[in-house]
């Protein structure tokens, strides 16, 4: 036999036949109770076989023996010839135990632990089990061509039962290198214990199971090693600075001990010990300095490295495929499609693509939003695929890949994809942007509405729909949880792809230093779209709001230190303004710091268990140097930013709040203690209220030129009822674009139907009635 | 019967002696059975002293520095770096409205602190010195002051009387309410 390295090959082969004898195992619990499964007998039946192989090319003999028998046995199970019996799984576990321990201690000296040739024997007893009288000769056994190719070691294995182990071993075993001649008679008779032993090693060599929340103590001990080496990397900088300053005083020492011995004779001989003990310490300094920092280098690199490796390798522990997660979705598709009678076929792509469990765990939830959305706004119904000469069936095609340190996933349909115009109409009627806004939106900008908290499509806000609670938790989850960014991508009739990019783990990032007041803040890279560093005369004052322009897009600016509410600091030296650009969502937002710091990866901590959530703060991460650093919350910042910069209500700018003055609703209701409750509930929050005693009085105020934000109205009521009244504005040019807020104790569905058809913005039921519910909905319609 | 031969067997003078000694031990008993008490551990605030049950203390930390956090409510100086772990602090002074000497300069390195915990929540108050830990039998431990506005009663969960002075226990339960929980 040649003789080459086969160390390598042999890790080959312990990493796939892991995956085979998984599968095997797995096979044989399936086949107990589905002993007829023809493709799992074909699979169980190949893997068997594909072992076989690969162990005899590496020079596993054993390995290959003992799977040669369990192909033997599949084979005849395959053929019909017996069937398979639960009784044998006992043989088969011990056999596939058998393999993983030789697998795992392949190469090394196990000679006399396991107890081979008898394990044959009772494999082939197995497989003679029903059909004694056939030899299991190879002919019969290993029907394949590829066995044939091979130089099958001929196994006269007697076909009769264990009694027959003190025989001498077989031919198999008596090619093998080590044919493990020990006292066969005394092995028999400790057959049984000893192989319950070998399971029982085989079984805690290959998994343990451990409880989340131990692994989750590990990583956090990990990532304070992390932490610690960051610190003696810092320190072994600053020896070098210290060993520095010990060359720079060796050599001044150098020269003025030079020049001393110059003036010896102008009686300085009375110190001259001492300045050699001097000269001899600065020496001896400076090279036990160097040979510390040398030292001190080295095992910092060293350790470096292992930390690194620890780090990943912990964090790997808890890697899971995607697969555990998308499984569950053709199930959950086929039920939606069934829901919104329509019919959809699931592709799965990158099951495989593994990502940190907790990260898993979020992600379960965003998913299956995006995948309802798909059913139900994306795909079009059968008849009009039809009519569009697409497939009756829409696809969704769910795929996951890995980029660097990000897991990307999509998810794609080919229907009908998002249509801006129709978001931007429901965005100005819900009053999200202007008309004026929606022009100057580009269509992808406009896609990006449908994030917005609370947008819907939906023509009408009732208590229970149309509140738009759907992509904005998509997107809560991903960016807020996650850290992730998610984007969305969309052609009118084509389809829309959803991409969420995801960091691998959960707790460690990039993120961008910032100082805002004195202090430190971080900021999750992903969400940063850029830094910039502007000239103040760039910054464009409009409306008492600041603005910047970039590539021809008007980016609102705010300080950060007015989002997080923090004093200025005076030391800000004038010059560039840093600034770092936000994205979210479609929206840009610039936001002014005091100063960049640096870019670096941070690990996530939690505030601790006294500050469950904060407004503006994520998390915490400590640097090297101990220092604990504020992570913020995007999309807090976000939405706190554009509330200050200023469409909504702006309490902390003044002007704009000025400039509008107070909003004014109309009320019409003919109820005059309804009318009065709610007048106090407007005025309370800083309204003007105008009433009106019925819709049509209501009408003829608002004909003669009254100037209302909202109207609010009963639906009975004498001369006109809010359902005409409603119809009325709704047809008036001049009216149309005040929102109709409709109060009423009808509740049926076919009263809803009625206010949505009259072009009712809102529909409050009485009974449900509060004036926070009241409010918000307004205020949710006028901003 | 067996019993009554042994004894018979046990010289008179040692069965005195074991008496006494069981006598004695009932007496210790009853004694711990009659008066209960509990740990507590003082500490000054401005002019004030004010105390913690000791079976909630986890440690004592001198000299630290907070890390300001934007958007927590006043009472929350921010929070500090234990060996790892995030551990906010309260600024208990303010939350019991006492005027403490220390104020603001208390986020800097020189105060003291004591890390609490409740079931699931640890945080550090800081004081303005730590005092001793005293036993005090629970009887004596009486209800809050009725002349405490209530803001301020509901902080503190009882009063005992040290040395000529009434000393207030916090009332952690109430101070180490998680911050910020689903609103």
């Amino acid at each position: 036999m040649v003789d080459f390295d086969r160390s390598a090959f042999i890790h080959k082969f312990q990493e796939e036949a892991a995956e085979y004898l998984q599968r095997l195992n797995e096979g044989v619990i399936t086949l107990e109770g589905d002993p007829k499964n023809r493709e799992l007998i074909d699979q169980m039946l190949r893997d068997a076989h594909t072992l076989k192989g690969s162990s005899r090319m590496v020079g596993l003999l054993e390995i290959s023996d003992i799977a040669h028998r369990l192909e033997d046995i599949m084979v005849k199970v395959r053929d019909g010839e017996m069937a398979y019996d639960p009784s044998m799984s006992d043989a088969f576990f011990e056999a596939l135990d058998a393999i993983v321990f030789l697998k795992d201690n392949a190469g090394k000296d196990i000679a006399g632990q396991l107890d081979v040739p008898a394990l044959l024997d009772r494999l082939a007893a197995v497989a003679g089990g029903s059909h004694e009288e056939e030899p299991p000769g190879d002919a019969t056994a290993v029907p394949s061509p590829e066995a044939h190719a091979e130089p099958q070691p001929t196994n006269p294995a007697p076909g009769s039962p264990a009694t027959t182990a003190p025989e001498p071993p077989p031919a198999a075993a008596a090619e093998e290198p080590q044919p493990a001649p020990a006292a066969p008679a005394e092995r028999a008779a400790g057959t049984d214990q000893q192989h319950v032993e070998e399971k029982l090693q085989a079984r805690v060599q290959q998994t343990v199971r451990i409880r989340t929340e131990q692994v989750d103590r590990l990583l956090n001990l990990v990532s304070e090693v992390v932490i610690s080496q960051i610190k003696a990397e810092q320190h072994a900088r600053d020896l070098r600075g210290a060993q520095a300053l010990a060359t720079d005083l060796y050599q001044a020492w150098r020269r003025v001990s030079a020049a001393i011995a110059f003036e010896q004779q102008s009686g300085l001989a009375a110190v001259s010990d001492d300045l050699a003990i001097i000269d001899e310490m600065v020496g001896e300094l400076r090279t036990r300095m160097t040979q510390m920092l040398k030292e001190y280098s080295e095992e910092v690199s060293r350790a470096s490295t292992v930390v690194g490796d620890l780090q990943e390798h912990s964090m790997a522990i808890r890697m899971l495929p995607v697969s555990t997660v998308f499984n569950a979705f053709p199930r959950a598709v086929r039920d939606l499609a069934r829901q919104f009678k329509k019919e959809v076929d699931l592709i799965i792509e990158g099951g495989d693509t593994e990502l940190d469990k907790k990260v898993l765990e979020e992600i379960n939830d965003p998913l299956i939003h995006i995948m309802r959305n798909a059913v139900d706004h994306g795909i079009e119904p059968l008849q009009r695929r039809r009519e569009l000469g697409k497939p009756e069936k829409g696809t969704i095609r769910l795929a996951a890949r890995q980029e660097g340190d990000h897991i990307v996933i999509e998810i794609s349909d080919d229907g009908a994809g998002i249509d801006p115009a129709a978001v931007k109409a429901a965005a100005v009627r819900k009053g999200y942007i202007t008309e004026s806004e929606a022009k100057s939106m580009s269509d992808r900008e406009a896609t990006y509405l449908i994030f917005e908290a609370g947008f819907s499509t939906s023509p009408i806000i009732t208590e229970i729909s149309g509140r738009g609670v759907g992509m904005d938790v998509v997107r809560e989850f991903i960016v807020d949880k996650l850290k992730g960014s998610l984007d969305v991508e969309s052609r009118p009739g084509e389809g829309t792809t959803f991409r969420l990019t995801i960091p691998l783990t959960l707790a460690i990032i990039r993120a961008l230093l910032v100082r805002v007041s004195g202090q430190l803040f971080a900021i999750p890279t992903a969400s940063i779209e850029e830094t910039l560093r502007i000239d103040p005369a760039e910054v464009i004052k409009a409306e008492g709001r600041e603005v910047i322009r970039r590539q021809r897009r008007t980016i609102p600016l705010v300080h950060l230190r007015d989002v997080l509410g923090l004093p200025v600091d005076e030391d800000t030296e004038p010059g560039k303004l840093p600034v770092v650009t936000i994205g979210f969502s479609g929206h840009r937002m610039g936001f002014l710091v005091d100063a960049f710091v640096g870019e670096q990866q941070i690990v996530i901590k939690t505030l601790g268990s006294h500050l469950k959530h904060v407004d503006n703060v994520a998390g915490v991460t400590i640097l090297g140097a101990g220092e604990v650093v504020p992570i913020l919350n995007v999309p807090d910042l976000m939405a706190n930013a554009r509330r200050m910069t200023g469409r909504s209500s702006g309490r902390t700018h003044v002007k704009p709040e000025k400039e509008q003055g107070p909003r004014t609703v109309l009320i019409c209701e003919d109820s005059f203690t309804t009318r009065e409750l709610e007048r106090s509930i407007f005025e309370a929050a800083g309204y003007v209220v105008q009433t009106a005693t019925d819709g049509a009085a209501g009408l003829t105020k608002l004909r003669e030129g009254l100037k209302v934000d909202a109207v609010v109205t009963d639906v009975q009521m004498p001369n006109m009822t809010g359902f005409e009244l409603t119809r009325a504005i709704k047809s008036d040019d001049a009216l149309k674009e005040i929102p109709v807020i409709i109060v009423t104790s009808l509740e049926r569905e076919e009263e809803k139907a009625e206010g949505i058809e009259a072009g009712a913005d809102a529909y409050i039921t009485k009974s449900v009635f509060n004036q926070d519910t009241l409010l918000d909905t307004v205020e949710r319609l006028i901003r | 019967m067996e019993r009554l031969d042994e004894r018979a067997g046990v010289d008179e003078q040692v069965r005195r002696i074991l008496r006494e000694r069981a006598e004695s031990l009932a007496q210790a008993e009853s004694e711990e059975h009659a008066v209960e008490t509990r740990g507590l551990l003082l500490f000054r605030l401005g002019e004030e002293t004010y105390a913690v049950g000791v079976e909630s203390v986890r440690e004592i930390v001198n000299g630290f520095s907070v890390t300001r956090i934007p958007c927590v409510p006043a009472h929350v100086l921010g929070v500090i770096n234990v060996r790892g772990e995030i551990v906010s602090v309260i600024d208990l002074a303010a939350v019991l409205n006492v005027g403490s000497s220390a104020g603001r300069s208390r986020e800097e390195e020189e105060g003291s602190g004591i890390i609490v915990r409740s079931e699931d929540v640890t945080a550090m108050l800081v004081v303005d010195e730590i005092g001793d830990i005293i036993d005090v039998p629970m009887a004596s431990v009486e209800p809050p002051l009725s002349a405490l506005d209530r803001a301020h009663a509901e902080m503190v969960s009882g009063t005992v009387y040290q040395n000529g002075q009434l000393v207030a226990i916090v009332n952690l339960a109430r101070i180490l309410q998680p911050i910020g929980e689903a609103a």
